[in-house]
């Protein structure tokens, strides 16, 4: 046989494979609860948890030793600002401290009796604040808050005092350099249009793994009843086409999918999107594939179909991390990073997030890209050894240890 | 009890002899604790690789890129000219940030023109976007006062008098229970109850499910001579033995061996960690006995397993959510096992401050004798729906 007709037969296997992977799947209502249900409502249903976005309003209780008009002034300046809340005056550090246990308070603001003469003595005048530290975003949103106010009373109070030492004649009037922070990708550094763009890939991603090990295991329940055929199976294709075909059927599938969750839902809830539809559409198709493929590597974990579920679920949070969107990949373990560079989220997670928020191209993602189609390969391989030796064993047990 | 005795040895024999039960139940969860634990390992991302873009090229601004690099949260791996570059490294991910001195920055900031440093921080990764921004912030801030304290020692002004100049009023942070802002300290716990729990139901909703599927519920049922509340307990006690040994271990790992903070008393903690167990049993219980079809059973309960690392309130705080969204948080076992933890071993808090999310654990614990009349019928007649 020449080249051309391997080839061609391969091709037409493969879309013979897909075509029966179409009906099949579109008869399993477990299999339309991953592929279909999911992908439409888990984004929303997350967005909707973080869309908030800020953190405002974080109840702080304050014990004013000083009790002169410069305290209630830092206090009032701080009420002012989004992230704080005045809860109540509290007589003494102990009853903010219980309030702080009964969880009325998040955080202490203490202002000490020398506060307002320290501040007319021209000494540095200190305050402290107590921070509950069992979250950290409140603790960022009250320390953004602080270090507005310390800058806004240095502005106000140092002018008054650079007057008094007479150093006015040398040109100072405040710090001689400004400084302008600006937020790239979430400007307006909310939860939700920082953690969704990861998210939605994480659902993609997961959904499809779920839908490909059901399929799977569905299939070997199946040879388990039938003396170790499956026989909604194509029969006399290669292994290779066979995961080809089947991937390409998930894949095909999934383009609506993706549409919706990279195109509209960032659209719906304001999230950051700024990238070319061209770029992310093309750059998650691979993920597609190897993610298909993953799913049918897994297919050797899930005896049953109810597997998937115990199996499967609970790697998403792992695939979170070690996608790097919470904690740097700089910082983590050199072993966890390789165990990351695995996991065709990653790629996706770091690609779409720099196209979609950052407006980047797939050029500039050239090596995240070519590490997609490189999985694409090797699961294809993986999951094709795979799949032949659980129909060789199928086939040789009769069914019984399919 | 009769029968219990009977409905104890059958669940043990069937955990020894299917090893999804030891694999999911001990190999993971420990695995994942192993996970969290070093992978969080270093606490803090310091050195965030971040990029200059030096339009002046003067001695002040070489003095600055040699401040910013030296500050342990900010790594400069590159020393760009022009901003496009700069730009470009952010947007292929090797850079979390970059900071630009204006052309005439030195000769501006001695003659007293105020010149304006920029920097840019990458925000869609929040930590380490967050980090490079505040280590950007303090550089250009206390270079500045560097500047201005040069200037005033020169007539005369003490190192005192020159701090109450530049920073008149100095509010102290203190991060309570946490001082060094460690991830893995508030990550890591919170986490890992929510993976526990999640595994703990699904395993559960698994385990009586699975009967129904293969036909066998008939003969369990039969084993706890027809007594649905005995057949369950027998099959949910010893699965509570071994969840709590392996949260136990967890716990081990985390304080003991990983030093994490535990300021309050460990052994209301460990009692706690027990009635999470079981809470997280008589959940997954209840709704397998409301759905005893064991796709549907485990769909919902891994659909809420899996939200429930984001309305629990891990990172994002409850009180800041749609109130329709925040209810969601107080149905599941693991907010109160979260905010027992922080509010004992990171707060150090009495227990008496904790005492409504015990009895909200022990409320938990008599949900399946609700709809337990639900599983009994199903498990006479069994039908699998795939």
């Amino acid at each position: 046989m020449s080249i051309f007709k391997i080839i061609g037969k391969w091709l037409v296997d493969t879309a013979r494979v897909m075509r029966r992977e179409f009906t099949v799947m579109i008869h399993d209502p477990g299999l339309m609860l991953f592929f279909v249900a999911l992908p439409l409502m888990y984004p929303v249903v997350y967005t909707l948890i973080y869309n908030p976005e800020l953190i405002r309003k974080v109840k702080v209780a304050v014990v004013d030793d000083s009790r002169t008009p410069e305290s209630r002034e830092l206090v009032q300046q701080a009420t002012g600002a989004p992230s704080f809340a005045l809860y109540g005056y509290a007589t003494d550090l102990s009853e903010a401290r219980e309030w702080w246990a009964e969880q009325k308070v998040y955080a202490i603001l203490y202002i000490p009796r020398d506060y307002a003469k320290k501040i007319n003595r021209m000494e540095q005048s200190h305050a402290t604040l107590y921070a509950d530290m069992s979250l950290l975003l409140r603790y960022r949103a009250l320390m953004a808050t602080m270090t507005a106010l310390q800058l806004k009373q240095a502005s106000e109070i140092t002018l008054e005092r650079v007057q008094a030492v007479g150093a006015e004649s040398l040109g100072v009037s405040g710090l001689p350099v400004e400084s302008s922070a600006h937020f790239a990708g979430d400007t307006s550094q909310g939860f939700a249009s920082f953690i969704m763009p990861g998210i939605v890939i994480l659902t993609l991603q997961q959904s499809l793994i779920l839908g490909a090990g059901l399929l799977g295991a569905t299939s070997r329940e199946r040879r388990r009843k039938n003396n170790g055929h499956d026989p909604l199976e194509i029969q006399n294709v290669s292994p290779f086409a066979t995961v080809w075909g089947k991937a390409w059927a998930y894949a095909l599938f999934y383009i609506p999918a993706s549409i919706y969750i990279l195109h509209f839902v960032p659209w719906m809830f304001h999230l950051p999107h700024y990238g070319n539809p061209k770029f992310y559409l093309l750059y998650i198709f691979p993920m597609l594939l190897a993610s298909g493929f993953m799913g049918q590597i897994f297919v050797i974990l899930l005896k049953e179909r109810e597997y998937v579920f115990p199996v499967i679920v609970f790697m998403s949070l792992l695939f979170l991390f070690l996608s790097g969107l919470t904690w740097p990949r700089f910082a983590m373990p050199a072993g966890w990073y390789v165990v990351g560079n695995l996991i065709p989220s990653t790629w996706g997670i770091e690609g779409f997030i720099r196209i979609n928020s950052n407006a980047a191209t797939i050029a500039q993602n050239s090596f995240q890209y070519c590490a997609l189609w490189i999985q694409v390969g090797l699961y294809s391989i993986l999951a094709a050894l795979i799949y032949k030796r659980l129909k060789q064993l199928a086939l040789r047990t009769g069914g019984a240890r399919a | 009890m009769i029968g219990l005795k009977d409905s104890i040895l059958r669940q043990l024999r069937r955990l020894c002899q299917q090893p999804v039960y030891i694999i999911m139940a001990v190999m993971v969860p420990l695995l994942c604790a192993w996970f969290f634990i070093t992978l969080l390992g270093e606490g803090l991302p310091l050195r965030n690789p971040t990029a200059v873009v030096d339009y002046d090229h003067s001695k002040l601004s070489r003095q600055l890129t040699r401040n910013l690099d030296a500050t342990e949260l900010l790594d400069i791996q590159y020393k760009v000219e022009d901003y496009r570059q700069a730009r470009d490294l952010m947007q292929k991910g090797d850079v979390f940030g970059y900071f630009i001195i204006p052309p005439n920055f030195e000769k501006d900031a001695l003659a007293g023109n105020t010149p304006c440093v920029e920097y840019y921080s990458n925000m869609t990764y929040f930590v380490p976007g967050t980090l490079s921004f505040k280590g950007f912030k303090t550089i250009s801030v206390t270079t500045a006062a560097g500047l201005v304290s040069a200037k005033l020692s020169y007539v005369g002004l003490t190192s005192n008098q020159i701090s109450s100049l530049l920073q008149p009023v100095l509010i102290d942070i203190h991060p309570m229970g946490n001082p060094w802002t460690n991830y893995n300290y508030y990550l890591t716990p919170s986490f890992l109850f929510g993976l526990q729990q999640l595994l703990i139901m699904i395993m559960t909703a698994f385990s009586i499910t699975v009967e129904i599927k293969h036909g066998t519920s008939i003969e369990w049922l039969k084993t706890a001579k027809g007594h649905i509340g005995v057949a369950l307990i027998g099959k949910l006690l010893p699965q509570t033995v071994l969840y709590t040994l392996v949260t136990w271990a967890i716990q081990a790992l985390m304080s003991q061996f990983s030093h994490f903070p535990m300021n309050g008393s460990l052994g209301w903690v460990l009692l706690a960690e027990l009635l999470f167990v079981m809470a997280s049993q008589s959940f997954a219980a209840f709704v397998a006995c409301i759905l005893p079809n064991p796709r549907l059973g485990m769909s919902v309960i891994s659909l809420l397993g899996v939200l429930t690392f984001s309305f629990a309130g891990f990172s994002f705080p409850v009180e800041q959510m749609y109130g329709a969204i925040a209810i969601f948080s107080y149905i599941v076992p693991v907010r109160y096992m979260f905010l027992i933890y922080v509010n004992t071993a990171l707060n150090g808090f009495d227990i008496y401050f904790v005492r409504y999310y015990f009895a909200a654990l022990l409320i938990f614990l008599y949900l399946p004798w609700l709809a337990a009349w639900n599983l009994k019928r199903a498990c006479l007649k069994p039908v699998y729906v795939p």
